[in-house]
């Protein structure tokens, strides 16, 4: 579990590491506190379709989308896509310019960035506002937790597990939720649309 | 003989590459195994398999928890925020760092979320137990590994369900089961790493229902041996929190994968 | 040619006049079916809430809320929450309950047709199980039980429309769904039509259930729920608005002749289909089914398993009417037994007849079970006195010895031999706790007389029970006097049965 001192740990870590030359971290913004009830306040070290490490805090200054899916899912997780791009064209194209997209992957031992990649490829994903990322096992458990996201993994390596489409706002609360795939959910677009307008 | 000092001291055995009086709970060892669980592992009917691992030998009592958050302070109850855990966390302790007369050191501490049980199991380099080693782990009673083919063992279990928890939790420590566990059944509900992995229907009468959308290539998950209430009880119990919530019957106790410490 | 077609005009001149006015009430009654039917879910919704939100009146058994009284449908906000607690079952025998509104059955909720129904469940912090609810009364998957799953300490919140009018069972519906409903999680939800019920005198709220312990019927102390009696279909209990005596002696329903009565009877079940009774009253109109069709003059009625019915009678003479499941050992020997108490002046035309002998109803009918309770007590402290025993065992006697052997001792010439100044009792008092336990049959003399019947074992009794009993009679109608201590009772019981007598 992370504190916010172990978040300005992270980033004099970062700060160093920066300066030796190895792979940086993103470091988090330390600008205000995070509100208690904010998705950020879980540190949760991920890794992108491009190799780029990232933590989930950086995406704090905008609203996002989040959601959980795994690529060789073939019955609800391509929906899932078919919903959020639907979602996003159901909204004013200077709007979705101000919306953030991330799916993170269940399946931390197959997903590495080239699967991902294949992924963005193949549906068009408007990277880098849309990331698809992986991270360890523990991690993608903490992440569903904080979520409301549930998964198993069966015996097969396929994953069965809920969809939701969970909207945050710029300090990661949760302000809405939409469990619709295969529609689009018209009080979900109409929260997102409000955030997005800055009321 | 089971209380142990203070887990910063051990930590610092640990560091020092000290042996057997590292940690500071009492694990036992189980052996692990393939079993029928009332979940089936490929979602239809499949056994359960579970590798060697390691259990607390009795649930994280309220004295263990207030060294932990001693250690710890951003996980005591004015601190934690509420993504993490719920307004009630701890509510039974008379203080942020103090349990009071209400809530005794060998009771298993009650009011903790999801993520305070896994934070405090991180610290002594432990985890939550897997629903299905915690299943493994229950099915045992003091003679025999499997015993829930036993109508006594479960309408034991079925009579705990039924009292009222208007008295007092009672300490912990009660009959070892034959790996050495207690109070495994008959103290608390306990928190399990993939408490969220539970994909049964809200409304449990909907097994077998075949919304494959529901879940991904599954509807809710067809719960095996139906007779076989008292494990399914718990099932329902654990499907119907979240993450930050906490009662006042669920409580929670670590594992560790192997059977051998790794080096620190 | 000319014939046939005379006797065809004759034949549908004929007809025209018959059929013409036959048909006329065919096709009034068609209209007046055509007229009632309310067309179900499809013709119920009156369209959106208007007004300020309600917040509905729920009641606790056996009261009904009043009636809506509302033209309009409107938004109304229900909270119930679920409440485990221990509560008396019978005398001397408790049971944890898992209620609604912490009652068994659980509050009694009443909207109108067309009511948008915001419903709150909340789970009590010191409930060890989730819960959830299924409203009959409900269209919608599981009836509301998959949007109200609700963790211990925490609240659920769905919203449905009622589309159809009814009266309709409500219950938890977590697995094992029959251990909650077991354990007394159902209620009655009302949903009047809308035009409203007609006006009575009195509405009371009943519903029947079936409870399965690990003990025997009235073995006292806490008593689990048992799983295996439960799948088995062999229930401890059948019993009205959950406990032995919810309605009876003081807490009889009641009303006054000349009034009409309107009972909603719910049956929660979870086994038991009821055959619902009103000993001394025929039902002037019947809801069957809680349904809006109408059946009059009834006598008996059935209540489906998670099923309800509404009755309506008017009382003429006063008296004691009894409530029964007619599956009549469960009214006699399972507690399925409520009294509606009717007070006003005697008609002797409609019933000239006395009061129902207090032997029919044996110890349910007045409150006094309080001799039993009392030496309960007495004794739990180690200061049972053999007064306590005869007062108890008095009140006991009557109702289940009183009907064979009389209250007065004396039992049947030639049929069932006397208690009173007994020869067989005076040569040895001990041998009456065996003839309670195990029974008896074959020949016997008692008093210089003989008897050839067979007396049933007493299985239902306890040792307690056994003990105050005999005391009682050994104190009574010249018997010689002493005790019988439960100890006595135990050491009987300990011992295997006596062979065959001599009859056989």
């Amino acid at each position: 579990m992370n504190t916010m001192s172990d978040q300005g740990r992270s980033a004099m870590l970062a700060i160093l590491l920066a300066l030796i030359g190895a792979f940086s971290f993103a470091s988090v913004p330390e600008a205000a506190e995070l509100p208690t009830t904010s998705v950020y306040r879980l540190d949760v070290p991920l890794v992108d379709q491009d190799g780029n490490g990232l933590h989930l805090a950086d995406r704090r200054g905008k609203p996002l989308i989040v959601s959980m899916f795994y690529t060789s899912c073939h019955n609800v997780c391509p929906l899932t896509i078919d919903t959020l791009l639907a979602t996003e064209r159901a909204l004013a194209p200077n709007a979705r310019l101000g919306l953030d997209v991330l799916l993170v992957s269940f399946d931390s031992d197959r997903d590495d960035p080239l699967a991902l990649k294949r992924v963005a490829d193949l549906r068009k994903l408007d990277v880098p506002r849309w990331t698809l990322a992986r991270t360890e096992a523990a991690n993608v458990r903490k992440l569903s937790a904080v979520l409301g996201i549930q998964y198993r993994e069966l015996a097969n390596r396929e994953f069965n597990h809920s969809s939701a489409l969970v909207l945050l706002d710029a300090e990661g609360r949760m302000v809405a939720r939409s469990d619709t795939v295969g529609a689009v959910d018209q009080k979900f677009v109409s929260a997102l649309a409000t955030l997005l307008s800055g009321k | 003989m089971r209380r142990a000092p203070a887990l910063s001291m051990c930590l610092a055995c640990a560091v020092l590459g000290a042996a057997s009086t590292v940690y500071a709970a009492d694990y036992v060892s189980l052996a692990g195994g393939t079993f029928t669980s009332v979940l089936p592992a490929d979602g239809k009917a499949g056994d359960a398999t579970v590798a060697p691992f390691r259990l607390r030998a009795t649930p994280v009592t309220n004295a263990e928890f207030l060294a932990f958050v001693r250690a710890h302070p951003q996980w005591r109850r004015d601190h934690s925020p509420a993504v993490f855990a719920e307004s009630r966390y701890l509510s039974s302790w008379s203080a942020p760092d103090a349990p009071g007369p209400a809530a005794s050191s060998e009771q298993p501490v009650t009011w903790v979320s999801w993520f305070a049980a896994q934070a405090f199991c991180e610290n002594e380099r432990a985890r939550l137990p897997t629903w299905y080693e915690w299943e493994f782990a229950a099915a045992a009673d003091a003679t025999r590994t499997d015993a829930r083919e036993d109508p006594a063992w479960r309408e034991r279990i079925l009579a705990w369900y039924a009292r009222p928890s208007t008295t007092a939790l009672a300490s912990v420590g009660g009959e070892a089961n034959v790996y050495g566990a207690r109070d495994l059944h008959g103290l608390v509900w306990e928190w399990v790493d993939d408490f969220n992995a539970l994909l049964v229907s809200a409304d449990n009468r909907e097994q077998g229902d075949p919304d494959m959308l529901r879940f991904c290539g599954a509807g809710a998950l067809t719960l095996q041996q139906r007779e076989n209430y008292a494990v399914l009880m718990r099932v329902a119990m654990l499907s119907s929190l979240k993450a930050a919530d906490a009662t006042a019957n669920l409580g929670f106790r670590c594992a560790k994968p192997g059977l051998i410490e790794d080096a620190p | 040619m000319k014939r046939l077609m005379l006797s065809c005009v004759m034949a549908a001149a004929l007809a025209a006049a018959g059929c013409g006015s036959r048909s006329a009430d065919v096709d009034a009654a068609g209209a007046a079916t055509a007229a009632a039917e309310t067309g179900g879910s499809a013709k119920g919704d009156f369209g959106p809430p208007q007004g300020e939100p309600i917040h509905a009146v729920l009641t606790s058994p056996p009261h009904v809320p009043p009636p809506v009284g509302r033209d309009h449908p409107a938004k109304v906000i229900v909270e119930l929450t679920v409440i485990e607690k221990e509560m008396p079952i019978s005398e001397g025998v408790s049971y944890t309950f898992w209620t609604f509104g912490g009652t068994v059955p659980g509050s009694f909720i009443r909207v109108r047709q067309g009511d948008t129904v915001e419903f709150h469940l909340r789970n009590d912090p010191t409930s060890k199980m989730p819960h959830n609810i299924d409203l009959h009364g409900v269209t919608g998957p599981g009836g509301g039980a998959a949007s109200s799953f609700t963790a211990p300490g925490h609240e659920s919140q769905f919203t449905f429309k009622a589309l159809n009018e009814g009266l309709y069972v409500y219950h938890c519906a977590t697995a094992p769904v029959g251990m909650h409903v077991g354990n007394g999680m159902y209620g009655l939800i009302l949903i009047e039509p809308h035009g409203g019920l007609a006006k009575v005198d009195h509405e009371y709220y009943v519903m029947q259930g079936d409870f399965y312990t690990t003990g025997k019927y009235r073995e006292k102390g806490l008593q689990p729920f048992d799983m295996e009696k439960a799948i088995d279909e062999k229930p401890t209990y059948v019993l009205f608005n959950g406990a032995e005596g919810a309605l009876t002696g003081d807490k009889a329903l009641a009303a006054k002749t000349g009034e009409t009565i309107r009972l909603f009877v719910g049956n929660g079940g979870p086994n038991l289909v009821s055959s619902f009774h009103v000993i001394g009253e025929i039902f002037d109109r019947v809801r069957y089914e809680g349904g809006t069709r109408e059946q009059e003059n009834v006598q008996t009625t059935l209540i489906p398993a998670g099923g309800a019915v509404m009755v309506e009678f008017h009382t003429e003479v006063p008296g004691s009417y009894v409530l029964v499941d007619h599956s009549i050992f469960r009214a006699f020997n399972k507690g399925a037994l409520a009294i509606l108490k009717v007070d006003g002046t005697e008609n002797k035309s409609i019933y000239s007849g006395k009061e129902v002998d207090s032997v029919y109803l044996g110890d349910r009918a007045e409150p006094n079970l309080k001799p039993v309770a009392v030496a309960t007590k007495a004794a739990a402290a180690g200061a049972l006195t053999v007064e306590d025993q005869v007062e108890a065992g008095q009140v006991l006697f009557t109702g289940t010895c009183s009907v064979c052997h009389q209250a007065n001792g004396e039992g049947l010439p030639g049929v069932f031999p006397p208690l009173a100044k007994s020869d067989l009792i005076a040569a040895d008092a001990k041998r009456a706790v065996g003839i309670l336990l195990h029974g008896l049959s074959g020949k016997i003399t008692v008093n210089d007389k003989e008897y050839n019947s067979v007396m049933p074992p007493m299985t239902q009794l306890n040792d307690d029970e056994v003990a105050n009993i005999l005391t009682y009679v050994l104190n009574s109608w010249g018997n010689p006097g002493g005790r019988i201590t439960v100890d006595d009772v135990a050491k009987v019981r300990a011992q295997p049965a006596p062979a065959a007598t001599a009859a056989h």
